[in-house]
């Protein structure tokens, strides 16, 4: 078992060409505004509770529980070595179209396993994207800024501005204008998705960006928009590209 | 660390006599508390751990009594003194018949 993995998190210097939002030296994960035993439950993979799930992402990647296909291994071998940094170049524009991590797997299921694609949010899904995304763990994050990819991102930036709700909020507003600020009890963080899928202690379970952003929808009472939506996916990639250069922190915990 | 996969349980695998070793004890478990309800009003019904223990060559070092306000995947952190090479038993039993039991050996210098 690999320890003080997460050490580097706290002197990580976050240098990045190009990133948006809030000043390069001023962006920080809200990995900081933590307890330390938060902190530490996140670096310590022994006593981080996502731990289930990467070993659940482990097993189906060698292809137990499903005897009906040939496994993610007999492709890509071992996920130590073949998705190491993968998760930090994620959503990709591919064809015109997002390409979430999620997207990517079930993008492998249909075409090279002859499976039917997993549901957004279900055990399987969450596990083997952990797996994938612990295996950038640390790496920075980089994501493309080619012509292809542009628009996605300038739309995810419009969506990420957007007033909605009935409370009449933009993202902007709290996480770039308020961050550091206080929010009843709590920290507002700066938003940058660098430890998903997280285990959220709220949530007593681990869950996606996505569901995340659900729930600052939920939170300004707006309608939400579906999992998978390409809105969703456009924020996705909008905030992946605010966060460039920033490091992995897969699994995350955050209260 | 140690399988089956929803247990992660973590203690040197070496000790000296006499040294005291911390062992970290994770489960799966979703902790329903008995409180909730669906969106249709149905009551979820209780479904937690009620009770660890850790056993030292047959001797019990460890027992905790779980109730309904803690949290999903419950983990717990205590020390022990290493007495004697042998086995250390770990077992979470609760509600609905659950039953987990882990045995980790440990080797004494």
């Amino acid at each position: 078992m690999k320890r003080n993995v997460g050490a580097a998190f706290v002197t990580g210097l976050y240098l990045a060409a190009g990133a948006m939002g809030a000043p390069l030296d001023k962006r920080q994960s809200a990995y900081h505004l933590m307890s330390s035993e938060n902190q530490r439950m996140q670096d310590d993979l022994s006593i981080n509770p996502a731990m289930f799930w990467l070993l659940d992402g482990q097993a189906l990647w060698m292809g137990q529980g499903d005897a009906r296909s040939k496994a993610c291994f007999s492709c890509h071998g071992d996920v130590k070595t073949s998705m190491q940094g993968v998760s930090a170049g994620f959503p990709k524009v591919v064809h015109g179209r997002i390409l979430t991590l999620e997207g990517q797997i079930n993008h492998c299921r249909v075409e090279h396993q002859n499976l039917p694609a997993f549901e957004y949010e279900t055990r399987p899904l969450l596990s083997l994207t952990s797996l994938i995304a612990t295996q950038s763990r640390g790496m920075q994050i980089k994501m493309s800024e080619s012509r292809e990819a542009m628009p996605f991102i300038e739309r995810g930036r419009f969506l990420y501005h957007q007033r909605i709700g009935q409370l009449n909020l933009s993202c902007a507003q709290c996480h770039d204008d308020r961050a550091g600020q206080r929010l009843g009890g709590v920290s507002i963080p700066q938003g940058h998705p660098t430890g998903y899928p997280i285990y959220r202690i709220e949530w007593q379970t681990l869950g996606s960006l996505q569901r995340r952003l659900r729930n600052c929808m939920t939170g300004v009472r707006a309608e939400r928009y579906d999992f998978g939506s390409e809105e969703l996916q456009m924020l996705e990639v909008y905030l992946m590209h605010r966060a460039n250069g920033m490091r992995v922190e897969s699994p995350g915990v955050r209260p | 660390m140690s399988s089956p996969s929803n247990t992660v349980v973590t203690l040197p695998e070496k000790v000296r006599r006499g040294e005291v070793f911390e062992i970290r004890a994770l489960v799966r478990h979703e902790m329903e508390t008995g409180f909730r309800h669906t969106e249709q009003g149905v009551r979820v019904s209780r479904d937690i751990i009620r009770e660890f223990t850790c056993t030292y060559n047959g001797e019990e070092v460890f027992r905790a009594m779980l109730h309904p306000g803690i949290s999903a995947n419950p983990l717990f952190i205590f020390y022990c003194r290493a007495v004697k090479s042998g086995d250390l038993e770990f077992r979470w039993m609760g509600d609905n018949n659950y039953q987990t039991i882990l045995k980790h050996s440990i080797v004494v210098l």
